[in-house]
């Protein structure tokens, strides 16, 4: 396990007084939160950052530090956001300043110790596919299909089909998420 | 907000390239955090740049920015992990989904005018094509109706599948009462890691002492560590019951014996055992 180091952890206290600047209403003000948690812990990942999830808390404690004197805030995502951009900042400072062995550290991708899981996966991940609809069963499964130059040509007439290169990467995105989706579930239930 | 067209410069955002230029970096973050329809934008670059990682066709430098920028979020390292099994499914399993419509679809364009070279043919072309003008735009207005549904239903589906990643537990609760003290009197608490568990909501029952702040840390059962610490007060009720309430990261546990050592104001430590362990 990575060691992280001493953090201080949002108090209920804190956390309630948060979610009462975002509504007076509890169910609209978890919606907002978890809205704005969404888009910045998206925010943070998109920076490159090794723990999006931290930050957000992070953030979170610095705005409920501000509350009482920020005044009137039209908008507590753009309000969160501003936060958040300066947390990122100081963040990357510390990354730059970070020994070369700390990243090194970073690269290990997360492997499933147990290949047991990994099995599972691979037959989730072919009932998931049966999942799709026919349509996007049909692209995947194309997209992948040959080697080189055969792919390459595959891959171009897909584009074509579906209205260019750039249709065919959203379309294959939104498939790829629904099959993460898909298997991850299953393989919780199978877990379960 | 006006919306990114330069997908290029979305690449460069998401590599890193941009954050020493910072007006040009604040345009992208916002572009993309108050846009909406710029999600599967960004989320099909990623997806591209995994996979493109994956096939070895990356240049030098943008390997070197992808392992130190871009793979530093564990949630693209899953993206990784995932865009490997499915490569590793469609080349063990190839033929699994090769079917007739394939062959359809990669057939070489047929030279089809070249069967129509006399004016007889072509004339009797115009004219099939007039006597069918009517039936084709009733096809196309259905056509059309049926493609607005489509596009009405793949909306939904995409909202649900968003509603869905938002209703997956991301967090379990872990409530411990009894330190080690007490021996085998109680049996050892148990929390259930699953793939989408990222904390573990702690509840600690104080056994009396004083309102100051605890300092808690988390070690494995042989003492190794601290694996995580923080300085925290506790909640006291009304009828004086104190606990502490914090979560913990489930990134990096494993199936094992944890302790969170509590130490108080005054001095006295104790341990709370936990037994971690991971969804298979």
């Amino acid at each position: 396990m990575v060691q992280r180091g001493a953090r201080r952890a949002l108090t209920a206290e804190g956390f309630g007084k948060f979610l009462r600047w975002l509504s007076e209403n509890d169910e609209l003000a978890v919606r907002e939160y978890q809205s704005i948690r969404m888009k910045l812990v998206r925010y943070f990942i998109h920076k490159g950052c090794s723990d999006p999830d931290d930050l957000f808390d992070k953030t979170v404690d610095v705005v409920v530090g501000k509350i009482d004197t920020c005044g009137e805030c039209p908008s507590p995502l753009a309000y969160c956001y501003g936060v958040a951009k300066n947390i990122w900042r100081q963040d990357l400072r510390e990354r730059k300043s970070a020994p070369p062995a700390a990243l090194e550290e970073h690269m290990a991708l997360p492997v499933y110790p147990d290949p047991q899981i990994h099995e599972q996966e691979l037959k989730c991940l072919e009932h998931c596919m049966d999942q799709l609809v026919p349509g996007d069963r049909d692209i995947v499964a194309r997209y992948h299909q040959g080697q080189g130059h055969e792919k390459i040509e595959t891959r171009r007439r897909l584009a074509d089909g579906l209205g260019g290169v750039n249709a065919l990467r959203i379309r294959m995105c939104r498939i790829r998420k629904d099959l993460r989706v898909c298997v991850a579930a299953c393989v919780d239930q199978w877990a379960n | 907000m006006k919306n990114i067209t330069d997908l290029n410069l979305v690449r460069q955002y998401l590599l890193g390239r941009l954050d020493e230029q910072a007006d040009l970096e604040d345009n992208v973050s916002d572009g993309i955090l108050f846009n909406d329809e710029m999600t599967d934008i960004v989320d099909s670059i990623e997806d591209e740049i995994i996979e493109e990682y994956l096939e070895g066709s990356l240049s030098s430098v943008d390997r070197e920015a992808v392992d130190k920028y871009f793979l530093q979020p564990p949630e693209r390292q899953e993206k990784l992990r995932f865009a490997k099994l499915l490569k590793h499914h469609f080349e063990t399993k190839p033929s699994r989904y090769s079917g007739t419509k394939h062959e359809n679809f990669v057939r070489p364009p047929v030279p089809w005018l070249s069967h129509f070279r006399t004016y007889g043919q072509f004339a009797a072309l115009v004219l099939l094509i007039f006597s069918t003008l009517i039936y084709v735009n009733g096809v196309r207005r259905s056509q059309g109706r049926l493609e607005s549904e489509l596009v009405q239903e793949r909306e939904r589906s995409s909202n649900l599948v968003k509603e869905a990643e938002l209703l997956q537990p991301s967090m379990v609760p872990l409530t411990l009462v009894a330190d080690r003290s007490r021996g085998a009197e109680i049996p050892i608490p148990q929390v259930k890691i699953k793939s989408s568990t990222r904390r573990i909501i702690v509840e600690i029952a104080l056994q009396g002492g004083p309102s100051g702040p605890y300092d808690v840390r988390l070690e494995t059962k042989e003492g190794k560590g601290p694996l995580w610490s923080a300085r925290l007060s506790p909640l006291i009720s009304s009828s004086g019951d104190a606990r502490l309430l914090f979560d913990l990261p489930s990134r990096g546990i494993e199936s094992d014996v944890y302790s969170l050592v509590v130490s108080s104001p005054t001095g006295a430590l104790r341990h709370y055992d936990f037994q971690a362990k991971l969804a298979k």
